[in-house]
Protein backbone atom coordinates (compact mmCIF):
# COMPACT_ATOMS: atom_id res chain seq x y z
CA UNK A 1 0.00 0.00 0.00
CA UNK A 2 1.41 3.42 -0.90
CA UNK A 3 2.65 5.56 1.97
CA UNK A 4 0.53 8.37 3.34
CA UNK A 5 2.05 11.69 2.28
CA UNK A 6 -0.53 14.06 3.75
CA UNK A 7 -2.43 13.09 6.87
CA UNK A 8 -4.95 15.58 8.21
CA UNK A 9 -6.95 14.84 11.35
CA UNK A 10 -9.74 16.95 12.80
CA UNK A 11 -8.38 20.13 11.27
CA UNK A 12 -10.33 23.20 12.29
CA UNK A 13 -9.57 26.85 11.69
CA UNK A 14 -11.78 29.54 13.13
CA UNK A 15 -10.88 33.13 12.31
CA UNK A 16 -11.49 35.53 15.13
CA UNK A 17 -14.03 38.16 14.24
CA UNK A 18 -12.65 41.67 14.03
CA UNK A 19 -14.21 44.56 15.92
CA UNK A 20 -17.33 42.87 17.23
CA UNK A 21 -17.87 40.66 14.20
CA UNK A 22 -18.67 36.99 14.66
CA UNK A 23 -15.91 34.42 14.31
CA UNK A 24 -15.74 32.86 10.86
CA UNK A 25 -15.22 29.15 10.28
CA UNK A 26 -12.47 28.64 7.72
CA UNK A 27 -12.39 24.87 7.89
CA UNK A 28 -14.11 22.46 10.26
CA UNK A 29 -13.13 18.97 11.43
CA UNK A 30 -11.31 18.05 8.23
CA UNK A 31 -9.99 14.49 7.98
CA UNK A 32 -8.05 13.67 4.86
CA UNK A 33 -5.32 11.32 3.63
CA UNK A 34 -3.37 11.70 0.41
CA UNK A 35 -1.18 8.81 -0.65
CA UNK A 36 2.15 8.69 -2.42
CA UNK A 37 1.97 9.21 -6.18
CA UNK A 38 -1.62 10.47 -6.10
CA UNK A 39 -2.97 13.58 -7.79
CA UNK A 40 -5.57 14.95 -5.41
CA UNK A 41 -7.89 17.77 -6.48
CA UNK A 42 -9.39 19.86 -3.73
CA UNK A 43 -12.56 21.38 -5.10
CA UNK A 44 -15.10 23.84 -3.86
CA UNK A 45 -16.63 27.23 -4.59
CA UNK A 46 -14.93 30.44 -3.49
CA UNK A 47 -14.83 30.73 0.28
CA UNK A 48 -15.24 26.97 0.83
CA UNK A 49 -11.95 26.71 2.72
CA UNK A 50 -9.54 25.44 0.06
CA UNK A 51 -6.91 28.16 0.50
CA UNK A 52 -7.32 28.06 4.29
CA UNK A 53 -6.50 24.34 4.26
CA UNK A 54 -3.49 24.88 2.02
CA UNK A 55 -2.22 27.72 4.20
CA UNK A 56 -2.57 25.49 7.24
CA UNK A 57 -0.57 22.81 5.41
CA UNK A 58 2.19 25.30 4.65
CA UNK A 59 2.40 26.86 8.15
CA UNK A 60 1.10 30.24 7.00
CA UNK A 61 -1.89 29.84 9.32
CA UNK A 62 -2.07 28.13 12.69
CA UNK A 63 -4.90 25.62 13.29
CA UNK A 64 -7.49 26.18 16.00
CA UNK A 65 -7.65 22.40 16.41
CA UNK A 66 -6.37 19.31 14.68
CA UNK A 67 -3.19 17.97 13.28
CA UNK A 68 -1.34 17.76 9.96
CA UNK A 69 1.49 15.38 9.17
CA UNK A 70 3.53 15.57 5.99
CA UNK A 71 5.30 12.29 5.22
CA UNK A 72 4.72 11.33 8.81
CA UNK A 73 6.45 14.46 10.11
CA UNK A 74 4.91 17.45 11.87
CA UNK A 75 4.88 20.75 10.00
CA UNK A 76 7.45 22.18 12.39
CA UNK A 77 9.96 19.71 10.96
CA UNK A 78 12.37 21.32 8.53
CA UNK A 79 12.84 17.92 6.89
CA UNK A 80 9.15 17.79 6.01
CA UNK A 81 9.21 21.27 4.46
CA UNK A 82 12.33 20.48 2.46
CA UNK A 83 10.33 17.86 0.57
CA UNK A 84 7.40 20.15 -0.26
CA UNK A 85 6.96 22.55 -3.16
CA UNK A 86 4.21 25.17 -2.88
CA UNK A 87 2.67 27.55 -5.37
CA UNK A 88 0.27 30.13 -3.87
CA UNK A 89 -2.72 31.41 -5.78
CA UNK A 90 -1.72 34.01 -8.37
CA UNK A 91 1.69 34.70 -6.87
CA UNK A 92 3.31 38.09 -7.15
CA UNK A 93 7.01 37.45 -7.31
CA UNK A 94 9.82 39.90 -6.55
CA UNK A 95 9.56 42.29 -9.51
CA UNK A 96 13.02 43.78 -8.96
CA UNK A 97 14.72 40.41 -9.52
CA UNK A 98 15.29 38.55 -12.75
CA UNK A 99 13.81 35.07 -13.15
CA UNK A 100 17.23 33.50 -12.55
CA UNK A 101 17.98 35.64 -9.48
CA UNK A 102 14.60 34.76 -8.00
CA UNK A 103 15.12 31.02 -8.41
CA UNK A 104 18.63 31.32 -6.99
CA UNK A 105 17.17 33.07 -3.92
CA UNK A 106 14.58 30.33 -3.41
CA UNK A 107 17.21 27.62 -3.92
CA UNK A 108 19.38 29.25 -1.24
CA UNK A 109 16.47 29.08 1.20
CA UNK A 110 16.49 25.33 0.58
CA UNK A 111 20.24 25.35 1.33
CA UNK A 112 21.05 23.99 -2.12
CA UNK A 113 24.79 24.23 -2.72
CA UNK A 114 26.04 26.54 -5.46
CA UNK A 115 26.85 23.82 -8.04
CA UNK A 116 23.43 22.23 -7.61
CA UNK A 117 21.73 25.61 -7.94
CA UNK A 118 23.57 26.23 -11.21
CA UNK A 119 22.33 22.90 -12.59
CA UNK A 120 18.82 23.02 -11.20
CA UNK A 121 17.79 26.57 -12.23
CA UNK A 122 18.07 25.98 -16.02
CA UNK A 123 16.39 22.58 -15.53
CA UNK A 124 13.24 23.97 -13.91
CA UNK A 125 13.13 26.98 -16.23
CA UNK A 126 13.17 24.52 -19.13
CA UNK A 127 10.45 22.43 -17.54
CA UNK A 128 8.06 25.38 -17.33
CA UNK A 129 8.98 26.77 -20.73
CA UNK A 130 10.93 29.83 -19.58
CA UNK A 131 14.45 28.75 -20.62
CA UNK A 132 15.19 32.00 -22.40
CA UNK A 133 13.77 34.27 -19.69
CA UNK A 134 16.34 33.74 -16.91
CA UNK A 135 17.84 37.21 -17.34
CA UNK A 136 14.59 39.10 -17.72
CA UNK A 137 13.21 41.28 -14.90
CA UNK A 138 10.14 39.68 -13.34
CA UNK A 139 8.25 42.99 -13.36
CA UNK A 140 8.07 42.68 -17.16
CA UNK A 141 6.55 39.16 -17.01
CA UNK A 142 2.96 38.51 -18.09
CA UNK A 143 0.57 36.89 -15.60
CA UNK A 144 1.01 33.53 -17.35
CA UNK A 145 4.81 33.77 -17.23
CA UNK A 146 4.60 34.69 -13.55
CA UNK A 147 2.53 31.56 -12.92
CA UNK A 148 5.09 29.43 -14.75
CA UNK A 149 7.94 30.97 -12.76
CA UNK A 150 5.88 30.33 -9.64
CA UNK A 151 5.73 26.66 -10.57
CA UNK A 152 9.47 26.68 -11.29
CA UNK A 153 10.20 27.90 -7.74
CA UNK A 154 7.90 25.19 -6.36
CA UNK A 155 9.98 22.59 -8.22
CA UNK A 156 13.44 23.98 -7.42
CA UNK A 157 14.01 21.53 -4.54
CA UNK A 158 12.76 18.54 -6.57
CA UNK A 159 9.94 18.04 -4.02
CA UNK A 160 8.15 14.75 -3.34
CA UNK A 161 4.93 16.64 -2.64
CA UNK A 162 3.63 19.59 -4.62
CA UNK A 163 0.89 21.79 -3.19
CA UNK A 164 -0.64 24.09 -5.77
CA UNK A 165 -3.34 26.63 -4.97
CA UNK A 166 -5.53 27.31 -8.02
CA UNK A 167 -2.59 26.71 -10.35
CA UNK A 168 -4.52 27.13 -13.58
CA UNK A 169 -6.90 29.96 -12.79
CA UNK A 170 -4.75 32.74 -14.27
CA UNK A 171 -3.79 30.89 -17.44
CA UNK A 172 -5.09 31.06 -20.99
CA UNK A 173 -6.21 27.79 -22.67
CA UNK A 174 -2.72 27.07 -24.04
CA UNK A 175 -1.14 27.80 -20.69
CA UNK A 176 -3.64 25.51 -18.98
CA UNK A 177 -2.89 22.71 -21.41
CA UNK A 178 0.86 23.16 -20.80
CA UNK A 179 0.28 23.20 -17.05
CA UNK A 180 -1.82 20.02 -17.21
CA UNK A 181 0.94 18.33 -19.21
CA UNK A 182 3.51 19.39 -16.61
CA UNK A 183 1.30 18.01 -13.82
CA UNK A 184 0.85 14.73 -15.67
CA UNK A 185 4.61 14.58 -16.24
CA UNK A 186 5.24 15.08 -12.53
CA UNK A 187 2.68 12.40 -11.72
CA UNK A 188 4.51 10.05 -14.07
CA UNK A 189 7.72 10.86 -12.23
CA UNK A 190 6.07 9.58 -9.03
CA UNK A 191 5.38 12.94 -7.36
CA UNK A 192 2.37 13.45 -5.15
CA UNK A 193 0.25 16.43 -6.11
CA UNK A 194 -2.37 18.25 -4.10
CA UNK A 195 -4.07 21.09 -5.89
CA UNK A 196 -7.10 23.25 -5.35
CA UNK A 197 -9.24 24.34 -8.24
CA UNK A 198 -12.60 25.61 -9.24
CA UNK A 199 -11.96 24.71 -12.88
CA UNK A 200 -13.60 21.29 -12.87
CA UNK A 201 -12.62 20.28 -16.40
CA UNK A 202 -8.92 20.60 -15.51
CA UNK A 203 -9.38 18.63 -12.32
CA UNK A 204 -11.26 15.91 -14.21
CA UNK A 205 -8.39 15.54 -16.65
CA UNK A 206 -5.55 15.15 -14.16
CA UNK A 207 -6.89 14.08 -10.76
CA UNK A 208 -6.95 10.55 -9.35
CA UNK A 209 -8.96 11.53 -6.32
CA UNK A 210 -11.02 14.52 -5.39
CA UNK A 211 -12.37 16.12 -2.27
CA UNK A 212 -15.26 18.58 -2.40
CA UNK A 213 -15.48 21.29 0.22
CA UNK A 214 -18.57 23.23 1.11
CA UNK A 215 -18.62 25.96 3.73
CA UNK A 216 -15.52 24.60 5.44
CA UNK A 217 -16.65 20.97 5.49
CA UNK A 218 -15.54 18.09 3.33
CA UNK A 219 -18.76 16.82 1.78
CA UNK A 220 -17.39 14.30 -0.69
CA UNK A 221 -14.14 12.48 -1.25
CA UNK A 222 -13.13 9.51 -3.33
CA UNK A 223 -11.52 8.22 -6.49
CA UNK A 224 -12.79 10.11 -9.49
CA UNK A 225 -13.46 6.86 -11.39
CA UNK A 226 -15.50 5.44 -8.52
CA UNK A 227 -17.50 8.61 -8.02
CA UNK A 228 -18.33 8.98 -11.68
CA UNK A 229 -18.78 5.19 -12.22
CA UNK A 230 -21.15 4.77 -9.32
CA UNK A 231 -23.40 7.45 -10.67
CA UNK A 232 -24.18 6.20 -14.17
CA UNK A 233 -26.90 8.46 -15.49
CA UNK A 234 -29.24 8.01 -18.40
CA UNK A 235 -28.64 5.88 -21.50
CA UNK A 236 -29.34 7.62 -24.79
CA UNK A 237 -30.52 5.35 -27.64
CA UNK A 238 -30.79 6.84 -31.14
CA UNK A 239 -32.37 5.07 -34.13
CA UNK A 240 -33.94 5.77 -37.55
CA UNK A 241 -37.49 4.32 -37.73
CA UNK A 242 -38.42 1.92 -40.54
CA UNK A 243 -41.47 3.39 -42.31
CA UNK A 244 -42.72 4.93 -39.11
CA UNK A 245 -42.04 1.83 -36.98
CA UNK A 246 -41.77 1.48 -34.12
CA UNK A 247 -44.62 3.96 -33.90
CA UNK A 248 -44.62 6.87 -31.52
CA UNK A 249 -47.50 5.32 -29.65
CA UNK A 250 -45.30 2.27 -29.02
CA UNK A 251 -42.73 4.59 -27.44
CA UNK A 252 -45.23 6.29 -25.12
CA UNK A 253 -43.74 4.66 -22.04
CA UNK A 254 -40.28 6.17 -22.82
CA UNK A 255 -38.83 9.69 -22.63
CA UNK A 256 -38.10 10.40 -26.30
CA UNK A 257 -37.76 13.20 -28.83
CA UNK A 258 -37.67 13.40 -32.61
CA UNK A 259 -34.49 14.82 -34.11
CA UNK A 260 -35.14 15.14 -37.85
CA UNK A 261 -35.30 11.56 -39.18
CA UNK A 262 -33.93 10.18 -35.94
CA UNK A 263 -35.59 9.40 -32.64
CA UNK A 264 -33.66 9.76 -29.38
CA UNK A 265 -34.83 7.77 -26.38
CA UNK A 266 -33.54 8.47 -22.88
CA UNK A 267 -33.60 5.51 -20.53
CA UNK A 268 -33.38 6.18 -16.84
CA UNK A 269 -32.95 2.47 -16.02
CA UNK A 270 -30.40 0.19 -17.64
CA UNK A 271 -32.93 -2.70 -17.26
CA UNK A 272 -35.17 -1.13 -19.92
CA UNK A 273 -32.45 -1.34 -22.60
CA UNK A 274 -32.92 -5.00 -23.79
CA UNK A 275 -36.65 -4.63 -24.42
CA UNK A 276 -36.18 -1.32 -26.28
CA UNK A 277 -33.44 -2.82 -28.47
CA UNK A 278 -35.68 -5.87 -29.21
CA UNK A 279 -38.51 -3.53 -30.27
CA UNK A 280 -36.17 -1.53 -32.55
CA UNK A 281 -34.83 -4.73 -34.18
CA UNK A 282 -38.31 -6.25 -34.65
CA UNK A 283 -39.51 -3.06 -36.39
CA UNK A 284 -36.53 -3.26 -38.76
CA UNK A 285 -35.41 0.23 -37.63
CA UNK A 286 -31.74 1.25 -37.95
CA UNK A 287 -29.92 1.59 -34.65
CA UNK A 288 -27.57 4.62 -34.72
CA UNK A 289 -26.07 4.71 -31.22
CA UNK A 290 -26.38 3.57 -27.60
CA UNK A 291 -24.53 5.98 -25.31
CA UNK A 292 -24.50 5.57 -21.53
CA UNK A 293 -24.36 9.08 -20.12
CA UNK A 294 -21.70 9.15 -17.36
CA UNK A 295 -22.02 11.84 -14.81
CA UNK A 296 -19.33 14.46 -15.23
CA UNK A 297 -17.35 15.90 -12.37
CA UNK A 298 -19.48 18.98 -12.80
CA UNK A 299 -22.64 16.92 -12.14
CA UNK A 300 -21.10 15.49 -8.97
CA UNK A 301 -19.88 18.89 -7.89
CA UNK A 302 -23.20 20.60 -8.49
CA UNK A 303 -25.07 17.82 -6.73
CA UNK A 304 -22.87 18.21 -3.62
CA UNK A 305 -22.69 21.98 -3.57
CA UNK A 306 -26.34 22.48 -4.44
CA UNK A 307 -27.58 20.26 -1.61
CA UNK B 1 22.54 30.59 4.79
CA UNK B 2 18.75 31.05 4.78
CA UNK B 3 19.04 34.20 6.88
CA UNK B 4 21.73 35.57 4.55
CA UNK B 5 19.67 34.63 1.52
CA UNK B 6 16.82 36.80 2.84
CA UNK B 7 19.29 39.54 3.86
CA UNK B 8 20.96 39.68 0.45
CA UNK B 9 17.58 39.67 -1.29
CA UNK B 10 16.41 42.54 0.92
CA UNK B 11 19.65 44.38 0.16
CA UNK B 12 18.93 44.03 -3.56
CA UNK B 13 15.31 45.07 -3.00
CA UNK B 14 16.23 48.25 -1.14
CA UNK B 15 19.21 49.16 -3.30
CA UNK B 16 17.00 48.92 -6.40
CA UNK B 17 14.26 50.97 -4.76
CA UNK B 18 13.81 54.34 -6.43
CA UNK B 19 12.41 55.88 -3.26
CA UNK B 20 15.65 55.10 -1.47
CA UNK B 21 17.74 56.60 -4.26
CA UNK B 22 15.61 59.74 -4.17
CA UNK B 23 15.91 60.09 -0.40
CA UNK B 24 19.65 59.55 -0.63
CA UNK B 25 20.00 62.18 -3.36
CA UNK B 26 17.92 64.54 -1.25
CA UNK B 27 20.18 63.95 1.77
CA UNK B 28 23.34 64.42 -0.29
CA UNK B 29 21.87 67.58 -1.81
CA UNK B 30 21.16 68.87 1.71
CA UNK B 31 24.77 68.22 2.70
CA UNK B 32 26.01 70.04 -0.40
CA UNK B 33 23.64 72.94 0.26
CA UNK B 34 25.30 73.24 3.66
CA UNK B 35 28.27 74.77 1.77
CA UNK B 36 26.06 77.68 0.75
CA UNK B 37 24.38 77.94 4.16
CA UNK B 38 27.85 77.89 5.74
CA UNK B 39 28.83 80.93 3.69
CA UNK B 40 26.05 82.95 5.34
CA UNK B 41 27.27 82.27 8.84
CA UNK B 42 30.34 84.40 9.22
CA UNK B 43 33.16 82.66 11.02
CA UNK B 44 31.19 79.50 11.72
CA UNK B 45 31.09 77.96 8.27
CA UNK B 46 32.63 74.64 9.26
CA UNK B 47 30.42 74.18 12.27
CA UNK B 48 27.27 74.99 10.32
CA UNK B 49 28.27 72.61 7.53
CA UNK B 50 28.90 69.76 9.97
CA UNK B 51 25.75 70.53 11.92
CA UNK B 52 23.72 70.64 8.76
CA UNK B 53 25.33 67.49 7.37
CA UNK B 54 24.79 65.41 10.50
CA UNK B 55 21.21 66.62 10.81
CA UNK B 56 20.61 65.63 7.19
CA UNK B 57 21.81 62.13 8.03
CA UNK B 58 19.40 61.86 10.95
CA UNK B 59 16.55 63.10 8.80
CA UNK B 60 17.55 60.59 6.15
CA UNK B 61 17.22 57.84 8.74
CA UNK B 62 13.72 58.87 9.73
CA UNK B 63 12.58 59.07 6.11
CA UNK B 64 14.11 55.69 5.33
CA UNK B 65 12.39 54.13 8.35
CA UNK B 66 9.03 55.50 7.26
CA UNK B 67 9.25 54.98 3.53
CA UNK B 68 11.37 51.82 3.27
CA UNK B 69 11.34 50.09 6.69
CA UNK B 70 7.57 49.97 6.94
CA UNK B 71 7.06 48.99 3.31
CA UNK B 72 9.58 46.19 3.70
CA UNK B 73 7.20 43.91 5.56
CA UNK B 74 3.91 45.34 4.31
CA UNK B 75 4.91 44.79 0.70
CA UNK B 76 5.82 41.16 1.41
CA UNK B 77 2.31 40.60 2.75
CA UNK B 78 0.44 42.64 0.15
CA UNK B 79 2.31 41.02 -2.72
CA UNK B 80 1.98 37.61 -1.02
CA UNK B 81 5.68 36.91 -1.57
CA UNK B 82 5.87 36.13 2.14
CA UNK B 83 3.68 33.05 1.48
CA UNK B 84 6.27 31.69 -0.90
CA UNK B 85 9.15 32.20 1.47
CA UNK B 86 7.60 31.09 4.76
CA UNK B 87 6.25 27.86 3.26
CA UNK B 88 9.89 26.86 2.71
CA UNK B 89 12.17 25.39 5.38
CA UNK B 90 12.90 28.75 6.95
CA UNK B 91 11.95 29.92 10.44
CA UNK B 92 10.05 33.12 10.85
CA UNK B 93 12.79 34.60 13.03
CA UNK B 94 15.27 33.97 10.22
CA UNK B 95 12.99 35.86 7.86
CA UNK B 96 12.57 38.84 10.20
CA UNK B 97 16.28 39.07 11.01
CA UNK B 98 17.18 38.58 7.35
CA UNK B 99 14.92 41.44 6.33
CA UNK B 100 16.40 43.65 9.03
CA UNK B 101 20.01 42.81 8.27
CA UNK B 102 19.48 43.39 4.55
CA UNK B 103 18.12 46.85 5.23
CA UNK B 104 20.85 47.52 7.80
CA UNK B 105 23.46 46.79 5.09
CA UNK B 106 21.74 49.18 2.69
CA UNK B 107 21.62 51.82 5.42
CA UNK B 108 25.32 51.32 6.17
CA UNK B 109 26.16 51.86 2.52
CA UNK B 110 24.02 54.98 2.38
CA UNK B 111 25.39 56.44 5.59
CA UNK B 112 28.87 55.79 4.22
CA UNK B 113 28.01 57.63 0.99
CA UNK B 114 26.63 60.58 2.96
CA UNK B 115 29.65 60.57 5.26
CA UNK B 116 32.04 60.68 2.31
CA UNK B 117 30.02 63.58 0.88
CA UNK B 118 30.13 65.42 4.21
CA UNK B 119 33.85 64.79 4.61
CA UNK B 120 34.45 66.05 1.06
CA UNK B 121 32.48 69.22 1.80
CA UNK B 122 34.41 69.73 5.04
CA UNK B 123 37.67 69.10 3.12
CA UNK B 124 36.75 71.88 0.69
CA UNK B 125 35.98 74.18 3.61
CA UNK B 126 38.72 73.32 6.10
CA UNK B 127 41.34 71.78 3.87
CA UNK B 128 41.34 68.63 6.01
CA UNK B 129 39.18 65.61 6.64
CA UNK B 130 37.56 65.79 10.05
CA UNK B 131 37.60 62.22 11.31
CA UNK B 132 36.34 63.54 14.64
CA UNK B 133 32.86 63.26 13.11
CA UNK B 134 33.15 59.46 12.88
CA UNK B 135 31.83 58.60 16.41
CA UNK B 136 28.82 60.88 15.84
CA UNK B 137 28.15 59.22 12.48
CA UNK B 138 28.43 55.77 14.06
CA UNK B 139 25.79 56.69 16.64
CA UNK B 140 23.56 58.26 13.96
CA UNK B 141 23.73 54.91 12.21
CA UNK B 142 22.70 53.17 15.44
CA UNK B 143 19.80 55.59 15.79
CA UNK B 144 18.62 54.93 12.24
CA UNK B 145 18.96 51.19 12.91
CA UNK B 146 16.80 51.52 16.02
CA UNK B 147 14.10 53.58 14.30
CA UNK B 148 14.00 51.07 11.44
CA UNK B 149 13.65 48.22 13.95
CA UNK B 150 10.63 49.98 15.45
CA UNK B 151 9.19 50.53 11.97
CA UNK B 152 9.57 46.81 11.27
CA UNK B 153 7.89 45.94 14.58
CA UNK B 154 4.88 48.19 13.98
CA UNK B 155 4.46 47.02 10.40
CA UNK B 156 4.03 43.40 11.56
CA UNK B 157 0.78 44.11 13.36
CA UNK B 158 -0.71 47.36 12.14
CA UNK B 159 -1.45 49.33 8.98
CA UNK B 160 1.28 51.24 7.13
CA UNK B 161 -0.23 54.60 8.12
CA UNK B 162 -0.38 53.74 11.81
CA UNK B 163 3.11 52.22 11.61
CA UNK B 164 4.44 55.49 10.19
CA UNK B 165 2.66 57.46 12.90
CA UNK B 166 3.95 55.22 15.71
CA UNK B 167 7.48 55.35 14.31
CA UNK B 168 7.33 59.12 14.17
CA UNK B 169 6.07 59.20 17.77
CA UNK B 170 8.98 56.99 18.88
CA UNK B 171 11.39 59.35 17.11
CA UNK B 172 9.92 62.45 18.73
CA UNK B 173 9.58 60.93 22.22
CA UNK B 174 13.03 59.37 21.89
CA UNK B 175 14.52 62.83 21.49
CA UNK B 176 12.51 64.41 24.28
CA UNK B 177 12.74 61.87 27.11
CA UNK B 178 15.12 64.17 28.96
CA UNK B 179 12.27 66.70 29.20
CA UNK B 180 10.08 63.94 30.59
CA UNK B 181 12.70 63.14 33.20
CA UNK B 182 12.95 66.81 34.17
CA UNK B 183 9.15 67.00 34.38
CA UNK B 184 9.02 63.95 36.66
CA UNK B 185 11.71 65.43 38.92
CA UNK B 186 10.17 68.90 39.03
CA UNK B 187 6.56 67.87 39.57
CA UNK B 188 6.56 64.67 41.61
CA UNK B 189 2.94 65.25 42.78
CA UNK B 190 1.26 65.78 39.40
CA UNK B 191 -1.51 63.37 38.35
CA UNK B 192 -0.68 60.82 35.68
CA UNK B 193 2.94 60.88 36.81
CA UNK B 194 2.97 57.09 36.60
CA UNK B 195 2.21 57.38 32.89
CA UNK B 196 5.14 59.72 32.31
CA UNK B 197 7.37 57.44 34.37
CA UNK B 198 6.26 54.43 32.32
CA UNK B 199 6.91 56.26 29.04
CA UNK B 200 10.29 57.42 30.30
CA UNK B 201 11.23 53.89 31.35
CA UNK B 202 10.07 52.07 28.21
CA UNK B 203 10.81 54.53 25.43
CA UNK B 204 14.30 54.68 23.98
CA UNK B 205 16.36 57.71 24.89
CA UNK B 206 17.71 58.66 21.50
CA UNK B 207 19.76 61.44 23.09
CA UNK B 208 22.09 58.66 24.30
CA UNK B 209 22.96 58.30 20.61
CA UNK B 210 23.33 62.00 19.98
CA UNK B 211 26.85 63.35 20.24
CA UNK B 212 26.55 65.58 17.20
CA UNK B 213 27.04 68.78 19.18
CA UNK B 214 30.25 67.59 20.79
CA UNK B 215 31.60 66.32 17.47
CA UNK B 216 30.84 69.59 15.70
CA UNK B 217 32.24 71.73 18.53
CA UNK B 218 35.37 69.55 18.70
CA UNK B 219 34.59 68.84 22.32
CA UNK B 220 36.22 65.70 23.54
CA UNK B 221 33.64 62.91 23.79
CA UNK B 222 34.84 60.35 26.29
CA UNK B 223 35.29 56.96 24.59
CA UNK B 224 33.04 55.34 27.16
CA UNK B 225 30.17 57.64 26.10
CA UNK B 226 30.52 56.47 22.52
CA UNK B 227 30.79 52.86 23.66
CA UNK B 228 27.76 53.30 25.92
CA UNK B 229 25.75 54.81 23.08
CA UNK B 230 26.79 52.02 20.75
CA UNK B 231 25.89 49.26 23.23
CA UNK B 232 22.67 51.05 24.22
CA UNK B 233 21.63 51.21 20.57
CA UNK B 234 22.62 47.62 19.93
CA UNK B 235 20.79 46.36 23.03
CA UNK B 236 17.66 48.29 22.20
CA UNK B 237 17.70 47.08 18.58
CA UNK B 238 18.02 43.49 19.83
CA UNK B 239 15.11 44.05 22.23
CA UNK B 240 12.84 45.50 19.50
CA UNK B 241 13.79 42.73 17.07
CA UNK B 242 12.97 40.07 19.68
CA UNK B 243 9.55 41.71 20.13
CA UNK B 244 9.09 41.76 16.35
CA UNK B 245 9.93 38.06 16.11
CA UNK B 246 7.53 37.25 18.97
CA UNK B 247 4.68 39.10 17.23
CA UNK B 248 5.49 37.66 13.80
CA UNK B 249 5.87 34.07 15.07
CA UNK B 250 2.20 34.04 16.12
CA UNK B 251 0.82 35.91 13.15
CA UNK B 252 -1.70 34.21 10.87
CA UNK B 253 -0.85 35.13 7.30
CA UNK B 254 -4.40 35.31 5.97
Amino acid sequence: MPKTVIQIEGLTKIYKGELGQKPVIGIEALDLDVREGEVFAFLGPNGAGKTTTIKLMTRLLFPTKGNILIMGLPLTSRDAMRRVGYLPEQPNLYGYLTGGEFLDFIARIFDLPSDRRKRRIPEVLGLVGLSDQAGRAIRTFSRGMMQRLGLAQALINDPDLLILDEPMSALDPIGRKDFRDIILGLKKAGKTLFFSSHILSDAELVADRIGILKKGRLVQTGRLDDLMGSRTGTIEVTFIPNKGRPSKSALQSYDFETQGRKILVRLEREDDLPSLLRGITRAGAKLVSVIPQRKSLEDIFMAEIGR
Amino acid sequence: MRLWAVASNTFKETIRNRVLVNILLFAIALILISLVVGEWSLGHQSKVIKDFGLAAMSLFGLLIAIFIGIRLMVQEMEQRTVYLILSKPIRRWEFVLGKYLGLACTLALNVLLMSVTLWAVVLVQEGRIDFGLAPAILLIYMEIGLIVAFALLFSTFTSPTLSALFTLIIFVIGHTTSFLRDFILLYPDKPLLWLFKAIYTVMPNLENLNIKMAAVQHLATPPHAVLFGFLYGLGYIAFVLILTVMVFEKKDLK
